[in-house]
This record gives C-alpha cells, sequence and structure tokens, in this order.
C-alpha cells in the first residue's frame, strides 16, 4: 500500500515530464543544492554553458521570489538570517524545453499587484521586456519589494515563450500563485 | 586599504581590487543568500578608494558568468560609481567579459553601458567553457 502510494505519485510526475520537485519549506541551502543538481542535471544532458545559465536563471530568480514572498514562513531567532518560506518548485521537459513552476501561498492583498505586473510583462514584446529592464535596473526598489521587479523582467527575458500564471483562492485572506516559465 | 581580495564561493563572486593599481577584477557567479551583507564591504571599500585624492586610471574587469536580479542592481551601483569619478576627468575603463556564445551575457553588458558616457565600455569575447 505504502510504495503503492508513492509509486502513483513519482509515476504522475514522470508522466508530466518533471525531473525535479521539491514541497515544503524553501531556503537558500535549498536553493544551491537544488541548483547544482539542475546544472548537473542539463551538463549531463549536453546543454551548452549559456543555456545552463538561462534555465539556471530562472530557476533563481523563481526560488528567491518564493523564499521573499511566500505568505508562509517561519523565521528562526529575531534578528537571524534564516528564512524558511512554504511553496514548491518542479522542473521538467516538455516538448523538447525545459519548464519551471513555482508556488507559494500569497496574501490576497497582494494579488492585484502581482497580476499588473506580470499582466504588464506578458504584453510586452522582447524589446519592449529590454525596456523595461534597463529602466528597472536604474531605479531605485520600492519598499517592501526587495527587487521583485527585476527579478519577474529577468525571468520574462529567458523565457521562450510567454510567461503563465494563475491563481487559485484559498481562503479570505490567502490564495494560491503559480508561475510556469517556459525556457 | 591597498587592496580587497574577497576568494570566490559558489555564490558569491571572486573580488579582486589592486587599488595601488587601480585595477578591479569580479569574477566567477554571484547569487549570494545575502546581497546587501556582501556587496557592503565591497562598495565601502570602493567608495574610499574613490574619495583619495590620487587620479590614477582604473580599470574594472567584469567576468561573471553569471549574476542574479539582486546582483545586477549592486553591479549598477558600482558602474554609477565609476562613472560619477570619470565624469570628473578620471581615466576609467570597464571590460564587460563575454562567452563567445553567450548572447545574454552580451545583452546585459549592452543594458549597463547604456548610460555611460565618461567611462570607456570595451565588450570581450573570451573562448567558451568558463563552467556552467
Amino acid at each position: 500500500m505504502l510504495a503503492q502510494q508513492y509509486a502513483a505519485i513519482k509515476r504522475d510526475l514522470d508522466d508530466k515530464g518533471i525531473v525535479f520537485s521539491f514541497s515544503g519549506y524553501l531556503s537558500e541551502g535549498i536553493l544551491y543544492s537544488l541548483g547544482e543538481a539542475l546544472r548537473e542535471k542539463l551538463t549531463l544532458e549536453d546543454a551548452d554553458g549559456p543555456t545552463v545559465r538561462r534555465v539556471f536563471s530562472v530557476f533563481v530568480e523563481q526560488m528567491q521570489n518564493i523564499i521573499r514572498y511566500s505568505a508562509e514562513k517561519v523565521r528562526g531567532r529575531p534578528g537571524g538570517t534564516v528564512e524558511l518560506s512554504a511553496g514548491m518548485v518542479t522542473i521538467g521537459m516538455e516538448g523538447g524545453k525545459v519548464f519551471i513552476v513555482c508556488g507559494n501561498t500569497v496574501r490576497n492583498d497582494d494579488v492585484a499587484r502581482l497580476r499588473d505586473r506580470l499582466d504588464h510583462l506578458k504584453s510586452l514584446d522582447r524589446d519592449g521586456i529590454k525596456t523595461y529592464y534597463r529602466e528597472q535596473l536604474r531605479e531605485e526598489p520600492d519598499s517592501g519589494s526587495r527587487g521583485a521587479t527585476l527579478g519577474l523582467i529577468e525571468i520574462a527575458r529567458r523565457a521562450s515563450e510567454p510567461i503563465d500564471y494563475d491563481f487559485d483562492p484559498m481562503d479570505t485572506d490567502r490564495s494560491f500563485f503559480c508561475l510556469k516559465v517556459r525556457v | 586599504m591597498d587592496s580587497l581580495i574577497i576568494p570566490a564561493t559558489g555564490r558569491t563572486p571572486g573580488v579582486s581590487f589592486d587599488f595601488a593599481a587601480g585595477h578591479l577584477r569580479l569574477t566567477g557567479e554571484s547569487y549570494p543568500d545575502d546581497v546587501a551583507g556582501f556587496f557592503g564591504p565591497v562598495f565601502s571599500a570602493l567608495h574610499d578608494f574613490l574619495a583619495r585624492p590620487e587620479r590614477g586610471a582604473i580599470r574594472f574587469d567584469m567576468e561573471l558568468l553569471y549574476f542574479n536580479s539582486s546582483s545586477a542592481k549592486a553591479l549598477m551601483n558600482i558602474f554609477q560609481m565609476l562613472e560619477t569619478v570619470a565624469r570628473d576627468g578620471r581615466p576609467v575603463t570597464v571590460t564587460w567579459c563575454v562567452e563567445e556564445n553567450d548572447d545574454s551575457m552580451r545583452e546585459l553588458g549592452e543594458d549597463f553601458a547604456e548610460d555611460l558616457r565618461a567611462v570607456v565600455f570595451d565588450l570581450r569575447e573570451i573562448p567558451a567553457g568558463g563552467g556552467a
């Protein structure tokens, strides 16, 4: 029964082309380890340096978005640097392309602002994204954002197709946010 | 302080600032878990160096293979500091190194160079294979 249950989960992941999947508390340490594993896997598949870096770049920005903005976090001692944020990250292959899906809880109050940012990014063509990146590179970060805007632009820039996103309302305070990027 | 040397780690860049020679280098990769914590001392050493009365030429070699978006902000900050002293007449050359097939890094170089007027900006191709 035990093996059957987990084999079913694994089969489901395999069928979706998922190479790595992590769900739970994410930290910078986990980002580093998963990132190393991801690069090794891509290198073994003979991806060239720039391709590996493009995938890696999207991965890092997505993971750091969860670590910084997940609405579900535990912090260690006050003033400590350990930050554990709940979320999930899934990396797989689909039609010869790598995809990265990240999911985390967000506060409903933040949904409209995040949606605006993502819709704006989706509306831009390659040159528009480039111009937007140049502007934001020279902007002071807005309070509370910790550089999120530039991170999202970086993601859109490395994507080979328009980014996909969605929100699933959980309760009156929170929604589950998902972002899928094909590189 | 005549130099600032910080060895590279898996996720923080190698810093090799030889202030006596006016030669500054960043190598490796940059996606620190604490960007402010890492770049704070780098900015302050650079700031002190640029405030000194000597006006010798400065060479800055940007040899990073990868940097994340928060490091991009830090890098921009360094470029703006260099542009300020260059506008005051100090010769500054930035060399942005790019692996020959890395179009993303080449494009980033153009983004960073866009508003440099006094700094001389060179894009230099290096052979591929410096690491993934």
